[in-house]
């Protein structure tokens, strides 16, 4: 502050009309004192005010959530983790059924759309951001799957019936209902692919390549491993959104059976849909009401299960590679 | 993990680079650079040689007919001020500028009088007989023996024995076993700034490499890890050679035998050589005004 130069030239300072400083004895110092002092109560007023909007919107978005979650537990969850209820048999017109078969049919998709999806998009991904060096490509391809993952699921679902079902003559299978859904999720596997490979410091690259590896030796021994964990928790998130998709699967897994699915070849009923058709026309059973919350709770679990998963998963794969980000 | 291996059987097994060539060939078939072959058409005393070499990043020329030696295992230190392109001439030693997009090298480099930049000549390989260790420290985020096996894995060694020889071998080497012999399947990252460095030190000595290439190892690193790098290269300079680019006047008057003095003409231009020697002469007699202008800080 300059406290004595003020002083000095005070009586050199005159405002533009001529007439003296203001504030009190010791030129403007004071002035601005008094100003600081009134925006600093202003402020931190507005801070307080920041902080308990920001609060109530937390507050509220949880508030909806546990709303939801909480529903969904509250009429399904004893239906739910009965055994017989779980892994039991569905009934056409009579009380009391399971969802046994669907709940085989989420998990055989889920695996089958992952081992698909994954190698695919990551194999993808680690050419687009390792080996090409045409810019144009890379941003081509980008700009295709940023477009294809703004499409409606039931666009995808459409397409895999004309092209899985009918071209392909899949039938409705399992496998058309795979094929659709690595469609649907190749963007995003690739986008958190190709980040957590971009994440991955120029100088591992250096180290390696200065000891004699070749482009590729460095991508598969240096660059995937330490990709890992990004790419372990983008298939686990992928895996939950398989297990909640519908609209998709309408018209390519054939979710009017009963039984479980052998072969991927077969047509299946995988949770999510089953709930669909629940309300659009299980009437037919009267206790149709039931089964689909059972069933809604069954899922719900199952999805917060895997994300829990996921993070612990990535946890410990980055211990074990001493990163620490 | 212990490695009980008795003194003479690592050292006849590791001691000598043709008993690991065939450890990792497996029959003895070695590749012809493996191998120092003593009748090989260089000039006598040299490791490489630099003739006119010039390098350009696209339009910008960094490096300019620079013609040097790099004397056989000794420590040859590049000097300059900042920017002059010291870490670009050791890049062109082990052809890692070649990384850079637009990246142009004319004239040659020589080892063992075979011109490194000749059409076909086995760049894998001459990164494995040129080693590097940079600046800034880079272990891989692996465990310390993963480090350290990392290179030879690439070529083909697999048997755990003999892979864990070589961890132990080269980490006695670089002065860093005592410190990581019980741990050395924990990360990488979680050992010291000085510690780490020792370990890219070893990394590079796994792959039994002839000639070592350090730039600037130490600017990152507190007085007492530099002191022991710098008594480490001492050690080291009997079985390779060793070019070291620094910054520090100081650490190259103590550490090399030959230095060479590397400068622009003015902001922009492309680094010349200046001046070429032993390095006692250098620093008390130098030929050359810049030279001298620059050891005694009048400029730089």
């Amino acid at each position: 502050m300059k406290g004595e130069p003020v002083v000095a030239v005070r009586s050199a300072v005159r405002s533009p009309s001529g007439a003296p400083p203001l504030g009190e004895g010791n030129g403007w110092r004071g002035l601005l004192e008094e100003r600081a002092a009134k925006a600093a109560r202003k402020a931190s007023m507005a801070d307080r005010a920041a902080g308990l909007v920001f609060k109530a919107a937390a507050a509220v978005s949880l508030a909806v959530l546990a709303f939801i979650i909480g529903i969904i537990l509250v009429k399904g969850l004893g239906t739910a983790v009965r055994p017989s209820f779980l892994f039991g048999r569905p009934q056409a017109m009579k009380e009391g059924g399971g969802i046994g078969p669907m709940f085989i049919s989420s998990l055989y998709l889920t695996f089958l759309t992952t081992v698909i999806v994954v190698p695919l998009g990551v194999g993808a991904a680690l050419y687009l951001a390792e080996f090409s060096r045409d810019g144009r490509l890379v941003r081509l391809v980008r700009w295709g799957t940023e477009s294809l993952s703004s499409i409606s699921s039931v666009v995808f679902g459409i397409f895999g019936m004309v092209f899985f079902v009918i071209y392909m003559r899949l039938s409705y299978s399992l496998l058309a209902g795979a094929l659709t859904l690595t469609l649907m999720n190749l963007p995003t596997v690739m986008r958190v692919t190709e980040e957590s490979i971009r994440a991955i410091p120029w100088s591992y690259r250096e180290a390696s390549l200065s000891l004699g590896a070749s482009r590729w030796e460095t991508a598969r021994r240096v660059v995937l491993p330490a990709a890992l964990p990004g790419i372990t928790t983008g298939a686990i998130l992928t895996m939950g959104r398989i297990m909640g998709e519908s609209a998709a699967l309408v018209y390519t897994v054939g979710i009017f059976v009963r039984k479980p699915p052998l072969s991927p070849l077969q047509p299946a009923a995988p949770m999510a849909a089953n709930i669909w058709h629940l309300y659009t026309e299980g009437a037919l059973i009267p206790d149709w009401m039931r089964v689909a919350s059972g069933e809604a709770a069954a899922l719900l679990v199952l999805v917060l299960l895997l994300n829990l998963g996921a993070g612990a998963l990535a946890r410990v794969i980055r211990k074990k590679m001493g990163i620490v980000q | 993990m212990p490695c009980e291996a008795d003194e003479e059987e690592v050292r006849g097994l590791i001691g000598s680079r043709e008993a690991l060539m065939e450890v990792v060939v497996g029959q003895g078939d070695l590749p012809p650079g493996g191998v120092r072959e003593e009748e090989s058409p260089r000039v006598r005393g040299n490791k490489m040689e630099l003739e006119g070499l010039s390098l350009s990043y696209g339009e910008r020329m960094v490096l300019e007919d620079i013609n040097m030696p790099v004397p056989d295992r000794s420590i040859t230190a590049v000097i300059g001020p900042s920017g002059c392109g010291k870490s670009s001439l050791l890049r062109c030693l082990n052809r890692m500028n070649e990384l850079v997009d637009g990246a142009r090298v004319k004239g040659k480099v020589y080892l063992d009088g075979e011109d490194v930049y000749a059409p076909g000549y086995d760049v894998v390989g001459l990164r494995r007989r040129v080693g590097m260790v940079f600046q800034k420290p880079n272990p891989f985020p692996k465990s310390v023996y993963e480090n350290v096996a990392y290179g030879p894995r690439l070529y083909g060694v697999r048997q755990k024995k003999v892979l864990d020889r070589i961890v132990e071998e080269s980490l006695r080497r670089a002065a860093l076993w005592d410190e990581v012999k019980d741990k050395l399947g924990s990360s990488a990252l979680a050992l010291s700034g000085g510690q780490q460095q020792r370990l890219c030190i070893a990394r590079v000595l796994a792959v039994q490499p002839e000639v070592i290439l350090l730039d600037e190892p130490c600017s990152a690193l507190d007085p007492i890890s530099t002191q022991r790098i710098e008594d480490l290269l001492h050690e080291l300079k009997e079985m390779y050679t060793i070019v070291i680019v620094t910054h520090n006047m100081q650490q190259a008057a103590r550490v090399s035998d030959f230095t060479a003095f590397i400068t622009v003409e003015e902001q922009g231009s492309p680094g010349r050589l200046v001046e070429f020697g032993e390095t006692g002469e250098v620093f008390t007699n130098p030929r050359e005004k810049k030279t001298e202008d620059y050891i005694t800080g009048r400029f730089g």
